[in-house]
């Protein structure tokens, strides 16, 4: 019988690493697994099950993330995280966090191929970005480990700041919008279209 | 583009990141008693909405950020939020902040002077 | 056309003319296909005017030539079209348009040439076009519209639009900054500077290509430097800080609530070579600045005299940035009339570029002042007490010969005889107008001043200022205090306490000669009669003249904005910039009352016109919209689908296979579904998970049936209302645990209804503990359906009992299927045997190869939308938004056994007990069946209570689905009929267009397997 294949949204693609004639990096971030979980932060119960079953603890800043290790939990609510983790240890994660939980009012759910993660590196990511969303991206508190939710290009996203200076930005779309945000990154961060806000220019006219 | 702050996760953006839910602090009679409600009660809570000149008490989501309800105290002459507070709250006293073009609607003043002579 | 050349020589007045310009290079251009030369710094209005052209235009209702007026975005005449085929830009300021090498222009407004005009038959028949000349005109006979709108559009100047796609590409930019400095003049540059002092974040935005604003033609100095030299190292450090963007070639187009600006960044109009490279054409920036500095300078207004619109008439200002930037001399021979100090700088700038000034003409007695004594002290005649009455032209008003001048007693006498004085241009100036525009945008009031004789900005509810002469603040050293003060409080204001106060820099000390008052001129009398009689013109770009205001005046007009839309005065593309105070000026003549009390003036957004592909931005062809893709979206292309949009989704509507029509896929889909086993792509459906100890009570007060009965595994078809009482949506839920359920929802109804179910759980029923996740993206989903379905799954490997004894309907599991995770659901929207099997989306592509693979012995085929609703249509099945519209109940649809009379309580119970919606008769859900079996009925028909020849009839109902069923080989339709359940029998008639009805017969709203047995299996 025919073997069951994981197929990404942008397989399709084919190479997505190398783009000619762009000013950042773009690639798709493969392999994770990601659970998107819901609880009462103000539960100390159910906060210690959510940390022993996953090995981080929950981050209840608002915008934020935790990582440890190769698991990394990023902040999407006051009651919603998601943990990304090799998708290797999904299967035992997923299973611990639903047995430690187990009575509490908590839901955590397999998200792992729910959205898209796209990866964009180099000098001006955050400038690329925000041609499609009004998020500040260059607001002192947008640091290493920052989680922003956002309307971009009209479509919900969460930027998770991976890396500054360089930086590197993970860009999280819904599975199905993958193939349009991906086309709309291409369009807009061309060398030639480049900006680099508040950095240094040309001297000008007078 | 109206600028916004959640009062559940702190964030401040554009319009954009957030959905508007009309007038706030509009009570359901069918929650507290299902069986006594009455059709004029009822046509109330579905239709019957306030559009004053001054401030506006109304219901906003911060709809790409927490995703939480929350309410919000608008002056709908200047276009300026005079608050922002928690869904389950109830409207702040908001009496000498409500811009000086937005007094008391002429129709209003009528209605009270008709109460003052009966 | 061409006349002398008139770009001056290197050398003049110690080489200081020309200083934009690199004379050593030199640029080819065509305009209406004659080649002109130019310099890299030219404009294409300098580079024609340094060719001797005068002419760009005609004017839009009576067709006189036209020449520069300006030398900015307040140009009104000198409108040319740019570029050729899909680039063409009509409506571009030849003042503004930058040269590059091979630019094609046009002029506007010609028809049928620049030169050779009928449209100036108009010029003769004037009186034919008075104030209200639109309005009267077309009120009467409104037949003949079409016949004036043939020609006064063909006529009338305003260019025309590409009719090709646009070829260039566009984009947005978000930016927050502390600051906003709209302006790069000296004041906005100072403004920016302190503002960046103290730590904040600014951006500045310039309109044109240069920093510095009329630095070169103002004279003084700031810090003992000339003050082009201040304003180069004022933007070179700008330049080089790391908290300050600067924005050349940027309009602040807008400004709106809490400080949000939209910017029209022209990024490579002035080198289409950057478009090759990827560079936009043009770049839309949405900026939210927590303060602005509005230092947007001022225009100069002109002087309504007789024929003042004739080519070689300019204002004063303009006359000296040709001179000083491109080294272009209007003419060889020019006149200066002005009622203040200023314009005496243009006549001095002539004078040392060596360009004749006959006569300066004031209209000021007793003029004083050291502007004054400099141009005596440089030879030039100074007329004072004058004033320039009429301008005397050859060749159909294209070549000014001379000017009329006249004593002028103060108030708008003209006081003695005329002298003629030769001449072959005219520098006016009536003083100058703060540039407030986006002031106005929100809601600043203009207020006038009675000193400056024009309007200024006030009170602001925003956090903005205006500095510099855009506040009315002309004089050099004060205004740059101002905007040096304004941009440090900016940023205070915007960082509180962490602006850095110690390294605020110093405000500038600029030095100028002082500049006396001026004399409020607005209309001079004509003296003698000239040309085609003496028109004064307030704006130019619609042919408004003094006499036009003074018109409507008469007719009984009072509010100046009532005046301002009978004569479309300032309602042109320059929205009024050169000629608004002017007409208030002359309506405060006529009105015989002062400027305040006549009415102020406002300005609406956008500054100057922003490009439509600006406003697109990245949203156009592929990225027109967002577009969803289902994870066997490849299979699909691949494989013939005829896709459709289903909210941002795209399905395959039926799968074409070798030039088969829809008809013949539609066909072949639904027959092996009915015959054999077909797949859908069912992945769009909704799904959300519930969990949490209420999460059964929640759905009880969700849908109008009961779910917390609901046996763990099991699955049942639940109705949602809105609170009117109306369908909503509609769906499978099946209960995965105690406290654990999965619902179904619509295709298009998922986010909605996730949102939903948040609204309540958040704003109503806070004491309710359940979480609502959305989980439609993880999940593939697919129907296999057919009486073959079970032998399909049943060929693969599977932990899964698929048996009708061990899977019964309305039931789930989970396992895995082919080495697929799946949840399986035996539920069937065919009518069929069915199960629909859900797989996390990266498996989604595998799972349905596999089925196709395993399903080909039995004929498996690939089914989309449109068999679909036919195979539900058989089965009287209904879909929300067809058989339902906002106005339709549970009862209505016959759907009374999913409508729970025992709960309390459920959103929209009460309103289904309203009058209304309870009250017998109301339109009810019928199946129709036509006489005529090969009739299919169109959507939407209406049926009627009886047929008459013409409408109106009374209509009883209209069809809500309606199809060919291949299975039945007949016509089906389902219908929304008043009192339908008891009509069960009658025959109906449907009036279609051109005379036909239709006649069909109401039975039950099911057309196959009415006992359901085929879904059993
Ligand atoms: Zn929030």
């Amino acid at each position: 019988m025919a073997d069951a294949k994981l197929i990404g949204a942008l397989a399709h693609r084919g190479d997505v690493e190398r783009q000619p004639g762009l000013s950042i990096t773009l690639k798709v971030v493969t392999g994770r697994g990601m659970i998107d979980l819901r609880g009462n932060a103000a539960d100390a119960k159910f906060m210690a099950a959510a940390k022993s079953a996953i090995g981080v603890a929950l981050p209840t800043a608002p915008r934020t993330s935790a990582t440890k290790g190769d698991v990394t939990v990023l902040w999407l609510s006051i009651d919603q995280w998601l943990v990304t983790l090799p998708r290797e240890k999904l299967t035992k994660t997923f299973a611990a966090l639903r047995k430690k939980t187990e009575g509490m009012f908590a839901l955590a759910t397999d998200m792992s191929d729910a959205r898209t993660v796209i990866r964009l590196s180099g000098d001006g990511a955050r400038e690329v970005l925000m041609k499609g969303t009004s998020v500040d991206m260059l607001a002192p508190d947008v640091i290493q480990g920052t989680v922003r939710r956002m309307l971009f290009a009209e479509i919900a996203a969460a930027c998770h700041v991976v890396g500054a200076e360089p930086d590197v930005l993970d860009l999280y779309v819904f599975r199905s919008y993958a193939d349009y945000a991906w086309e709309w990154l291409l369009a807009t961060a061309r060398s030639g279209a480049r900006v680099r806000l508040y950095g240094p220019q040309d001297i000008p006219t007078t | 583009m109206l600028l916004i702050t959640c009062p559940v996760c702190g964030v401040e953006g554009d319009e954009t990141e957030f959905h508007a839910g009309g007038e706030a602090h509009i009570k359901r009679p069918a929650t507290t008693d299902p069986e006594n409600v009455t059709d004029e009660a009822q046509r109330d809570y579905l239709y019957m909405r306030k559009n004053p000149r001054g401030i506006h008490f109304e219901r906003w989501m911060c709809a790409r950020g927490c995703g939480k309800w929350f309410h919000a105290a608008r002056d709908t002459v200047t276009m300026e939020f005079k608050a922002f507070y928690g869904a389950r709250e109830p409207a702040p006293d908001l009496g000498g902040t409500a811009s000086p073009k937005a007094a008391t609607p002429r129709k209003t003043a009528a209605r009270r002077k008709k109460a003052g002579g009966a | 056309m061409t006349g002398k050349p008139y770009r001056l020589p290197a050398g003049v007045a110690g080489g200081t003319m020309g200083r934009s310009i690199d004379r050593i290079q030199r640029l080819s251009f065509s305009f209406d296909g004659k080649t002109f030369a130019g310099h890299p710094g030219d404009t294409v209005a300098s580079a024609m005017m340094a060719s001797g052209v005068r002419l760009f235009g005609r004017s839009f209702k009576y067709h006189r030539p036209r020449g520069v007026i300006g030398s900015a975005a307040d140009e009104p005449n000198a409108l040319i079209s740019v570029g050729a085929g899909a680039r063409h830009e009509p409506n571009l300021r030849a003042t503004q348009v930058e040269l590059f090498d091979g630019l094609v222009a046009r002029s506007q407004n010609n028809w049928p040439s620049l030169n050779w005009d009928v449209g100036a038959f108009n010029s003769k028949l004037s009186r034919l076009f008075p104030a209200g000349f639109y309005y009267k005109t077309f009120m009467w006979p409104a037949s003949a519209w079409m016949f004036y709108e043939h020609i006064i559009r063909r006529a009338a100047g305003l260019g025309t639009a590409p009719t090709r796609p646009d070829p260039d590409t566009y984009e947005h930019m978000h930016a927050t900054c502390d600051v906003l400095v709209v302006g790069g003049g000296v004041a906005g540059l100072a403004a920016a500077q302190a503002a960046a002092s103290t730590g904040a974040r600014v951006m500045l935005a310039e309109e044109t290509a240069r920093f510095g604003g009329s630095a070169d033609i103002s004279g003084g100095t700031i810090d003992g430097k000339p003050q082009t030299e201040w304003a180069g190292s004022v933007a070179a450090d700008l330049a080089k800080a790391d908290n300050v963007h600067l924005l050349p070639r940027t309009i602040a187009a807008g400004h709106f609530h809490q400080n949000w600006c939209l910017l029209l960044e022209r990024v490579s109009d002035h080198d289409p070579s950057l478009a090759d490279g990827g560079a936009p054409r043009h770049r839309l920036w949405r900026v939210r600045a927590k303060e602005i500095v509005l230092a947007s300078g001022a225009l100069e207004r002109p002087i309504a005299f007789a024929n003042n619109d004739r080519p070689g008439v300019l204002l004063a200002s303009a006359a000296r940035t040709f001179i000083a930037r491109y080294g272009v001399s209007p003419g060889t021979r020019g006149v200066v009339f002005t009622n203040n100090d200023d314009a005496y700088r243009t006549a001095l700038a002539l004078t040392q570029a060596g360009v004749s000034v006959p006569r300066l003409v004031d209209t000021r007695a007793n003029p004083e002042g050291a502007l004054i004594d400099l141009a005596r002290d440089a030879g030039i005649d100074i007329a004072t007490g004058t004033a320039v009455t009429n301008v005397e032209a050859s060749g159909g008003g294209r070549n000014i010969e001379a000017v009329k001048v006249a004593p002028y007693q103060h108030g708008g006498r003209i006081a003695g005889g005329e002298e003629r004085i030769d001449c072959d241009f005219v520098c006016v100036s009536g003083g100058f107008n703060p540039v407030a525009h986006l002031y106005c945008h929100t809601s600043g009031k203009l207020r006038f001043d009675e000193t400056l004789q024009t309007f200024r900005p006030g009170e602001t509810n925003d956090a903005l200022r205006v500095v510099g002469a855009a506040n009315g603040t002309f004089d050099l050293a004060d205004g740059l205090k101002e905007a040096f003060d304004g941009g440090i409080a900016a940023a205070k204001s915007a960082l509180g306490a962490s602006a850095k106060s110690a390294s605020a820099g110093k405000a500038p000390k600029a030095a100028s000669e002082h500049e006396g008052a001026l004399e409020p001129v607005w209309f001079v009398p004509a003296t003698g009669t000239l040309n085609e009689g003496n028109k004064h013109f307030i704006d130019f770009q619609n042919d408004v003249t003094a006499a036009d205001l003074e018109l409507a005046v008469r007719e009984g007009y009072r509010s100046v904005e009532h005046i301002k839309r009978y004569t479309t005065l300032g309602m042109a593309t320059d929205q009024g910039k050169t000629s608004n105070i002017n007409a208030l000026g002359v309506l405060t003549d006529t009105l015989q009352s002062p400027i305040p009390q006549i009415g102020t003036t406002t300005f609406r957004p956008p500054y100057t016109p922003i490009s439509m592909g600006a406003i697109t931005g990245t949203k156009t062809k592929r990225l027109f919209q967002p577009v969803r893709r289902t994870p066997p979206y490849q299979w699909h292309l691949d494989n013939g689908a005829d896709f459709e949009p289903v909210g941002q989704w795209r399905r395959p509507y039926s799968y074409l296979r070798n030039g088969e029509d829809r008809e013949a896929a539609i066909k072949r889909e639904i027959l092996a579904t009915r015959r054999a086993v077909a797949l859908l792509d069912a992945s769009t459906l909704g799904k959300i998970e519930l969990k949490g100890p209420d999460a059964g009570e929640f759905l009880d007060r969700i849908y109008s049936n009961i779910f917390s009965s609901l046996k763990i595994g099991k699955a049942r078809y639940g109705l949602m209302l809105n609170e009117d009482g109306f369908l909503m949506d509609d769906g499978v839920t099946v209960r995965l645990g105690d406290d654990h359920f999965l619902m179904h929802t619509t295709s298009g109804g998922s986010d909605r209804i996730a949102g939903w179910l948040e609204e309540w759980l958040q704003t109503e029923w806070f004491d309710l503990k359940v979480f609502v996740t959305p989980v439609t993206e993880q999940w593939a989903q697919f129907a296999l359906a057919g009486p073959k379905a079970r032998k399909v799954l049943e060929k693969l490997d599977s932990n899964i009992d698929f048996s009708a004894e061990g899977f019964e309907f309305l039931s789930m599991k989970e396992g895995t299927l082919a080495g697929h995770p799946v949840r399986a659901f035996r539920i069937s929207f065919s009518g069929e045997l069915s199960y629909e099997i859900a797989t996390p989306a990266d498996y989604g592509m595998s799972l349905w190869t596999t089925f196709l693979e395993a399903g080909r012995e039995f004929g498996i085929e690939a089914y989309g939308t449109e068999a679909l609703h036919i195979l539900r249509a058989e089965k009287g099945f209904i879909v929300v938004g067809d058989e339902s519209d906002g106005t339709v109940t549970p009862i209505d649809l016959g759907l009374n056994w999913a409508v729970s009379k025992k709960k309390p309580d459920y959103l929209g119970k009460r309103s289904l007990q309203r009058p209304h919606q309870s009250a017998e008769g109301r339109k009810q859900l019928v199946g129709l069946l036509t006489e005529d079996p090969q009739q299919v009925l169109p959507d939407g028909a209406y049926a009627v209570a009886q047929v008459k020849d013409a409408p109106p009839m009374d209509m009883i109902g209209q069809v809500t689905s309606t199809y060919w069923s291949p299975t039945l080989e007949r016509s089906i339709a389902m219908a929304l009929i008043e009192d339908g359940r008891n009509r069960m029998g009658d025959v109906l008639e449907f009036p279609l267009e051109g005379g036909e009805v239709m006649r069909a017969k109401v039975v039950e709203p099911i057309f196959y397997d009415r006992e359901g047995e085929r879904q059993n299996g």
